[in-house]
């Protein structure tokens, strides 16, 4: 016990924690139980603010709107981002040549910032001279061209892609850490017992690398829920066109604090009710899925 | 066992960023309320031009593109009042409400507050963020009670200079129509036979795009009261007398979708920018459009030739749709308040009107100011003599969403096929019940 004073030493960087991320947490918890006139608070309102959010239109129905897209972007994500990052890192791993250069292209776009990125495939997705219509119509595929970010069926699909194009870098160093972290001799006793191939992915290298997975997983399903950033450079706080590209966050913000260039009215305690219920939506599901997956991981 | 703890830890830090992004911006949630009612006890603080420094103002706008007029504006202010330095600090049309809104709450944003007109500048009047101007500074007399509707809080007080009038109209290309034989319209039929002709031509009729739903309230706006009956109708709501549903309204939203042959390619996934490339590169012979634009268009393309004209009659005469924008007010907890007070009242004179007009190129709400662009001249005249309301910005941008923003939204569905014209109506409707009743 001599050496007790030592736990001071996490004190100055858990104060700044408390201050900047628990407080303002339980703030939000607060005002979701308040009557908001514009910035002022008025009062108390238990769960009015809660039952709002879920029976009345247009909220409900853009709730369950901003839902429904959100989930799509991680079913999506999952495919797109992880699904081809797997395959990158698996040839990566197999030590091709320059894969040290791959790795740093593959994670290029990462260094952006997606203020930037939103605005390039804006510009390559315009459907009158954006790169992309100009390509398909002189390889003569014109009727493909399509007005990608103005079209609802077209619009969240194209985000999603930019922003695993924008991911993958990630997702690939994540995956890559789990593969090389299988130890060399399990991989090598398996080929001499003659399991190759497929057989050799399934059955030994992903339950091995059960933990990277898991890892990236979770990440990819708490940015899919937080998605806000790329939607909201790319057809703003609207997600316009007809709230098809619209996410709980994108949703969020704009009833918390007024999206519209008109000037939407401010719906501070509505937002705040859809950030606590964001918030038990993402703990919820991201520790159910991390308690079903601890089955599924293989200590060594 | 740690492992797996690492990962909880992380994936816990991760969420509570959802809700630290919500509440950190409203932690001071008792100020606003507080400094509202201390504003007109508290003495305004002289200016530290006495110890030699000068005082330092900035003024917030949505106005990113008129930067370089309201230096010259400042620049002018400063010749006779050399011990103030102003910055014009604009952030992008869209955001500017959020940014503002944020920066209030934490007891902070810009000294002179481009206010939104009507309802949403009202808001801000009301949360107290903001300091009455009666009594304070001269020259509002000059304004009439309609103009300063648009800066008023609820309380009846007085919180924005009024300084320009909004307008939209048809703006044109002098050298298209000229070249293919078509004369200024003067019915709305003349507009439909002219836009056919230049569709013929491989020409553009309509510079319009509907991925950005505030041009589809605007171009509604614009072209809509010729089928509704204007402000007349706007008033009938507001009583309840008619409502969105009935024949007039619902045939003014046929009409938009009737336009849409005469749209450009893709329409559905064009923005601001690019419906103003197509006619800045005279790729389009027609534009519905405010006249902020007017500068900006004129300036991208210095050889434009443009013409303006009024919404064409359907059966009555021809129309141009106004509102007054750009109120400017002073914040509350501004530290150069006597300052910023000095500089509303400057907005008040006719030299600051002068100014608006030539750098501006805006309407100014001040009368008898005369501008050096004809465009601009002609622009003021339609706005004093055949101007009706804006109804979407006048009267119905209330509710959450507003009625505005809903219109937009199912405007934008309708372009798509997903809604006809009447389940647009029936969706208005619908929302202005919310807060119509009450």
């Amino acid at each position: 016990m001599k050496r007790s004073w030592i736990h001071l030493f996490p004190v100055p960087a858990l104060a700044f924690y408390v201050l900047f991320i628990v407080y303002p947490i339980f703030a939000a918890f607060g005002y979701s139980f308040f009557d908001w006139q514009g910035l002022k608070r008025g009062a108390f309102i238990g769960l009015d603010n809660f039952v709002t959010l879920f029976t009345v239109e247009p909220f409900n129905d853009l709730f369950w709107n901003a839902l429904k897209n959100n989930v799509f972007y991680f079913v999506l994500e999952m495919i797109a981002q992880n699904g081809i990052a797997f395959v990158l890192a698996y040839i990566l791993y197999t030590k091709i040549k320059g894969a040290q250069w791959f790795k740093i292209a593959f994670f290029l776009p990462r260094l952006l910032s997606v203020i930037v990125v939103g605005f390039l495939w804006k510009l390559i997705l315009n459907p009158n001279f954006g790169v992309l219509n100009v390509v398909l119509k002189k390889a003569g595929l014109g009727e493909w061209a399509q007005p990608w970010l103005g079209d609802p069926s077209t619009a969240l699909v194209s985000i999603i892609l930019v922003n695993s194009w924008f991911g993958i870098g990630f997702a690939v160093l994540i995956l890559l850490a789990g593969l090389q972290g299988i130890p060399n001799e399990i991989v090598e006793a398996a080929k001499l017992d003659g399991v190759r191939g497929f057989r050799l992915i399934r059955t030994i290298i992903i339950p091995m690398m059960m933990q990277s997975i898991t890892i990236i997983t979770v990440f990819t399903f708490i940015q899919a829920f937080e998605a806000f950033e790329l939607v909201y450079a790319m057809q703003g706080s609207q997600g316009e066109p007809y709230h098809s590209t619209d996410t709980l966050a994108v949703y969020f913000y704009r009833t918390a604090f007024g999206g519209n260039s008109g000037g939407d009215g401010l719906a501070i305690g509505l937002g705040s009710a859809l950030a606590v219920v964001m918030f038990f939506i993402i703990a919820a599901l991201s520790a159910a899925y991390l308690n079903f997956v601890r089955s599924k991981e293989v200590e060594h | 066992m740690t492992k797996r703890f690492h990962v909880l830890l992380a994936v816990f830090v991760l969420i509570t960023t959802v809700l630290a992004g919500c509440g950190g911006g409203n932690g001071n949630n008792s100020s606003p309320a507080a400094s509202g009612s201390s504003t007109n006890t508290a003495s305004v603080s002289p200016t530290p031009s006495a110890s030699g420094e000068k005082a330092k103002l900035t003024i917030g706008s949505w106005r990113t593109e008129d930067r370089e007029a309201y230096e010259k504006i400042i620049a002018a202010y400063n010749a006779t009042n050399p011990n103030v330095e102003i910055v014009f600090n604009p952030s992008k049309n869209t955001e500017y409400n959020t940014i503002l809104n944020t920066a209030l709450q934490t007891g902070e944003g810009p000294d002179i507050i481009q206010l939104r007109p009507y309802a949403a500048g009202r808001q801000l009047a009301d949360a107290g963020f903001l300091e009455p101007l009666d009594g304070q500074i001269k020259g509002l007399d000059t304004f009439s009670k309609d103009t300063l509707a648009a800066a008023t809080g609820t309380d009846g007080k007085v919180y924005g200079v009024p300084t320009v009038y909004s307008s939209t109209q048809v703006f044109y290309n002098v050298k298209i129509f000229k070249e293919n034989n078509i004369e200024v319209p003067k019915t709305w039929d003349d507009m439909i036979k002219a836009a056919e002709t230049l569709k013929a031509k491989g020409i553009t009729p309509f510079a319009f795009g509907s991925k950005e739903g505030w041009l589809l309230s605007l171009t509604h706006g614009a072209l809509a009261p010729q089928f509704y009956g204007g402000s007349d109708f706007a008033t009938k709501v507001l009583s309840g007398e008619t409502n969105f549903q009935s024949e007039g309204y619902v045939s003014s939203l046929q009409m938009m979708k009737d336009l849409t042959p005469y749209f450009p390619e893709n329409y559905e996934g064009l923005g601001m920018d690019d419906i103003r490339n197509l006619f800045v590169t005279e790729q389009a012979g027609m534009f519905v459009m405010g006249d902020w634009e007017l500068a900006v268009m004129q300036k991208a393309n210095p050889a434009l030739e443009l013409g303006v004209f009024p919404v064409p009659g359907k059966d009555g005469k021809a129309t141009v749709t106004t509102w007054v924008d750009g109120s400017f007010a002073v914040n509350a907890k501004s530290k150069n308040k006597a300052e910023a007070l000095k500089f509303v009242e400057f907005m008040t004179t006719k030299e600051f009107g002068t100014l608006v007009v030539n750098e501006l190129k805006k309407p100014s709400t001040l009368q008898g100011v005369t501008a050096t662009d004809p465009i601009v001249s002609q622009l003021s005249e339609y706005a004093n003599t055949i101007a009706t309301p804006y109804a979407s910005v006048v009267y119905f941008n209330q509710g959450n969403p507003t009625t505005k923003s809903v219109l937009e939204t199912n405007l934008q569905a309708m372009y798509l096929g997903s809604l006809t014209p009447k389940q647009v109506a029936d969706e208005v409707q619908k929302s202005a019940d919310t807060w119509l009743k009450k």
